[in-house]
């Protein structure tokens, strides 16, 4: 009834050579720039460690909709929830590393349930779901401060606070690993969907599910393993924020809105997009920031969503997502 | 029958104010605004199949409206309400024209985004629209004006959606809602329609802005305007049931008094209690009536007449 | 619509318009509303939720301390009943909840609200109605000007851009080679700091070398930081909330710049703040601000102090963690608390909204023990702020430190 079923699509791989090439414009560009100034360095790199938290969680965003060709409203909320789970469970004595490692099990299988539970039944229509997500959100905001209370909280920062220096530039190892982890993330990611039967079966189950179901892949289980893993990047995301934002229950909010903006410009489809559209997203808005006089701290979020509406408008697709052909 | 139902409601609209106090008048005004603000929602996504999470931001700018013609021009409160209603109706228009190149979740984006932005447009133009601080109308109303307002704009903007909707306008906008191709094909020219769609849902919501911002005692500001404003309209249009004018009404009471009741929930507690349990609610609603009340009514009403039919004696 | 809707419709329409005139024409008339011979009813919006909500210990202290005096037979024999809203900062939410109060459950005076824009949308509606709103927890100087137009709104703790003269007139005297950066928040909270920062230079604001602003919605100040050391300041002042603070402080020492001198508003120099710069790398040590009341970690012989942690420890249990860790809003929360108290008592033996409101106008005590020792709460016809005096203080001992007083107890800062 609700008329907004799914279009059949066909699916074409574009490889991209205009976007390539753009990016390889920009990172010259860069670093020419940085050598040049030593201003610009430091905030491209600034950017880089900013961005690389939108790519976490853009990745998780990414991750669900193209397992399950849903956005998850929630998304931000539950990266946030599953940081306590872990701050929780250092109270309780355990390591920071112990903690991590074990918060992304929890994760994992917290989404899984939330799909089954919440999802599942009305996985057909896309309005349905989206207020579904929503009311995750408020729910999830709700019982964690029911449980922790609002005020600030604060974790052990997992990379310490060494700084490294080249020039004058400052590159603090904070901001390393969270690069490094984001990356790492990626790179998983890319070898669990390209090499293992699981990541096949879950590409199937996303792309075809009618003809999945027909070869025995068990549709409704890689959804929900999809958003396990969705969650489970979520908490990364929400762990590599802390040291910034601290924990609060609104730590995620701000970047949920970034990390839109930031999926869309990479490609909803696309992890790597995920993590190359945060970076480009970071390193830009503080650029804009530093040299633009205009753009003030008031329109940083306007300007993030003015990217994501071009993209939207000129290649809603994003720079790495592939074209979609709609048939009739 | 219906048109019984209707007046026995507008009755006891009417006469209701008379038995409530004055705080209960100020509940009843905001079950007002987001009735008109999700039957204009609904028009957009129930009946054309456009999705949108921002709503909040058309509210903004007619709230923005109401109070700037006020605050520096003194013009009469209710003469703003039109201002409000044609400048946003031409907002949504230019949003709706881009609009057109999306759909679906890329749309939902795209209206969210809007939603998150518009709010931060007065801090950076802090001169004009208020900042921070707000801008305030050059005087306060009482409950039971704003009762009288703001209920009558809802019998009026009910009539006008309801005479949109049930003439060539609504069956172009239920065809395209249900294959744009199709419609395309048969000669609906979409462009126009998916525009105009647009620009009258958002006309709506900036009236119900204008009075959100006459019930806020004439005080705008950025804060009242965030995310969840927008998130909550679309919830009320979906309990309501989407495509259907008839379950607006208890979309609108679920918006406007959950938070009254969820505030009392055992064990939980006050104030997070009010979250929990609206999320919960919400879900469950979505889960167990997917269309809605108005698809809750349809089917009872289809389920009553089949119970005539089946019935020997009634005949 | 058939006919019979029309008549329907048109006889509703007479009905409602009837009915407007009709309720009207009735004026309600009641006695004081909300005191009773054994009860005074008072309550008050606060962000219980959402972004601000790191203030909610400060309700939960001043009905801690209500709790205590109605132990002890409350005033005059009543007990003060706290209503607690919640608002989340949100101005549409303050004013239904403001209007509950006032017309559902007929409190007696709205108390110690929180925040600005709450406390704007909601005076017009309070003063027409003329309902005291009192105590307000914001340091906007707007109440302390508005005694004609809004005689039933008053605050208490010092104003925000006398706090910012404080550190100009300070940089003025002390630093005169400085070249200051500011880092403020981009709303009138954090413009109104900026002003009155400029306002106490004098002729040394020609020294400031860059103003950066950043947004509530930013996490991260990283790129205003690294603006402002780009521009050469060596002396760096912050007017934000604690997590942009405690940011700024970090970043500052992430990207190696070690500006010589540090200042940061009152509001962000909570002990637990400043340990956990310490923790993320910060230099702490020296940075400047200012304080008002008394402190629970430095000053634990005060007899404020004492009776602060005998109020946590039995009538918010809840609180005694971040007592420990100096959360100066819990003794914020009581000071407040304790100067109401003191209003009521000075209020006659029968309080009226009216005589309550006197009292306030005409504050003189030395007494409160939660303030800083020495600071005197004083209004008269031309001074409708409780408190204008205010000392510094400089942190020392990094990462377990404090923050010590420095010089003496500063007059009249605005």
């Amino acid at each position: 009834m609700l008329g907004l079923a799914k279009r059949k699509t066909a699916v074409t791989t574009g490889a991209s050579l205009p976007v390539l090439l753009g990016l390889a414009a920009a990172t010259i560009f860069l670093v020419v720039g940085s050598i040049s100034s030593n201003i610009f360095a430091q905030q491209t790199v600034a950017g880089l460690s900013q961005g690389a938290i939108f790519g976490s969680l853009a990745l998780a965003l990414v991750l669900i909709y193209r397992a399950t060709e849903v956005i998850n409203f929630a998304q931000g909320e539950l990266a946030m929830a599953t940081t306590y789970i872990a701050y929780q469970l250092t109270l309780w004595g355990l390591s920071y590393w112990l903690s991590f490692f074990l918060t992304l099990v929890i994760a994992f299988v917290l989404g899984a349930v939330l799909q089954i539970v919440f999802i599942r039944p009305i996985q057909h229509s896309v309005i349905a779901v989206v207020i579904v997500t929503v009311g995750m959100f408020i729910l999830i905001d709700g019982l964690v401060t029911w449980k922790w209370g609002a005020d600030l909280k604060f974790m052990q920062a997992p990379f310490g606070n060494a700084v490294y220096h080249a020039g004058s530039v400052a590159f603090p190892r904070q901001d390393i690993g969270v690069l490094v982890v984001s990356i790492l993330s990626v790179i998983l990611l890319w070898v669990l969907f390209q090499f293992t039967k699981l990541g096949l079966a879950m590409r199937a189950a996303a792309l075809r599910p009618a003809a999945a179901a027909l070869v025995g892949v068990r549709v409704n289980w890689m959804l929900a393993i999809g958003w396990g893993l969705a969650a489970l990047l979520g908490a990364v995301a929400g762990l590599m924020t802390e040291p910034t934002t601290f924990l609060q229950p609104t730590m995620m909010q701000a970047y949920l809105l970034y990390a839109f903006a930031a999926a869309v410009l990479g490609g909803l489809e696309s992890p790597a997009g995920a993590v190359i559209g945060g970076l480009a997203l970071g390193v830009f808005l503080n650029l804009i920031g530093q040299y633009v006089g205009l753009a003030t701290s008031e329109l940083r979020l306007p300007i993030a969503f003015a990217v994501l509406l071009i993209v939207l408008l000129i290649k809603p697709t994003g720079l790495f997502g592939r074209r979609q052909v709609r048939r009739v | 029958m219906k048109y019984a139902v209707i007046a026995i409601a507008a009755v006891a609209v009417a006469l209701l104010p008379f038995g409530l106090s004055g705080y209960h008048q100020g509940l009843a005004v905001y079950v007002a605004i987001y009735f008109i603000a999700i039957l204009g929602l609904n028009i957009l996504t129930g009946y054309t199949g456009q999705i949108s999470i921002g709503h909040g931001a058309f509210m903004a700018i007619g709230g923005y409206v109401t109070v700037i013609m006020s605050h520096d021009h003194h013009t009469n409160l209710i003469a703003t309400l039109p201002v409000s209603f044609a400048i946003t109706f031409a907002c949504g228009v230019l949003v709706g024209i881009p609009a057109l190149r999306l759909s679906g979740v890329y749309l939902a984006l795209a209206t969210f985004a809007l939603a998150v932005s518009v709010p931060q447009l007065p801090l950076k133009f802090s001169k004009f629209l208020g900042g921070s601080n707000g801008l305030q109308t050059d005087h306060a109303v009482s409950h039971i004006w704003l009762y009288g307002v703001s209920w009558s704009c809802a019998a009026i903007l009910f009539l006008v959606g309801w005479l949109l909707l049930r003439g060539r306008i609504g069956r172009a906008f239920r065809a395209i809602r249900d294959s744009e191709v199709a419609a395309a094909s048969s000669g609906v020219a979409l462009p126009i329609y998916k525009t105009f769609a647009f620009g009258v849902s958002a006309a709506f919501a900036g009236v119900a802005g204008s009075l959100f911002v006459l019930a806020t005692n004439g005080f705008a500001q950025p804060n009242e305007f965030a995310v969840l404003l927008s998130l909550k309209i679309l919830i009320g249009a979906a309990v309501a049931g989407l495509g259907s004018l008839w379950g607006v009404a208890v979309g609108a009471l679920f918006i406007g008094l959950l938070p009254e009741f969820s505030a009392s929930v055992p064990i939980i507690g006050s104030s997070h209690g009010e979250d929990v349990v609206f999320g919960l609610i919400v879900i469950l609603v979505m889960l167990l009536l997917p269309n809605g009340f108005a698809g809750l009514l349809a089917r009872l009403e289809s389920s009553f007449k089949t119970a005539i039919k089946s019935d020997p004696q009634a005949s | 619509m058939g006919r019979k809707g029309k008549i329907f419709a048109a006889v509703a329409g007479a009905a409602l318009v009837a009915g407007i005139a009709v309720t009207a024409a009735f004026g309600a008339h009641h006695a004081t509303p909300g005191i009773t011979a054994t009860e005074i009813k008072i309550g008050g919006t606060f962000p219980l939720t959402g972004a601000a909500s790191l203030y909610k210990t400060i309700p939960a202290a001043e009905k801690a301390y209500f709790d205590y005096v109605n132990d002890h037979g409350g005033v005059n024999g009543r007990k003060i009943n706290f209503e607690i809203l919640d608002d989340g900062y949100d101005p549409s939410r303050t004013v239904p909840a403001a209007t509950q109060l006032v017309e559902k459950d007929g409190v007696f005076a709205v108390f110690g609200s929180l925040g600005t824009a709450p406390t704007l949308a909601t005076w017009g509606y309070l003063n027409s109605h003329k309902v005291p709103q009192v105590l307000v927890a914001t340091g906007d100087s707007y109440w302390g000007f508005s005694r004609k137009k809004y005689p039933w709104t008053i605050g208490w703790q010092p104003d925000y851009p006398g706090e910012a003269k404080v550190y100009g007139r300070y940089i003025a005297a002390k630093i005169p080679n400085a070249k200051i950066g500011v880092l403020f928040q981009n709303d009138a909270y954090g413009k109104n700091y900026y002003a009155g920062l400029r306002v106490g230079l004098g002729e040394a604001k020609a020294k400031i070398v860059d103003a950066e602003s950043y947004d509530a919605t930013n996490p991260s100040v990283q790129q205003q930081i690294i603006a402002l050391r780009s521009k050469g300041a060596d002396t760096l002042v912050v007017f934000a909330t604690p997590v942009p603070t405690i940011t700024a402080l970090a970043t500052a020492k992430a990207v190696g710049w070690t500006p010589t001198t540090t200042f940061i508003n009152n509001v962000s120099a909570n002990r637990l703040f400043m340990l956990s710069a310490a923790s993320k790398g910060a230099n702490v040590d020296g940075v400047i601000s200012t304080t008002y009341t008394a402190s629970s970690t430095t000053q634990k012989d005060l007899p404020g102090v004492k009776l602060a942690q005998a109020l946590v420890n039995q009538y918010a249990p809840s609180l005694q963690t971040s007592f420990a860790a100096g959360d100066g809003n819990i003794i914020y929360g009581f000071g407040v608390a304790w100067t109401f108290v003191y209003a009521l008592q000075h209020s006659g033996k029968n309080p009226t909204r009216a005589s309550l409101m006197a009292a306030l106008h005409n504050l003189n005590t030395s007494k409160n023990p939660f303030v800083y020792p020495g600071i005197k709460l004083q209004t008269s016809a031309k001074d409708n702020f409780p408190i204008e005096q205010e000392i510094m203080i400089k942190w020392a001992g990094g990462g377990t430190g404090d923050w010590q007083p420095v010089g003496k107890l500063l007059n009249g800062i605005r």
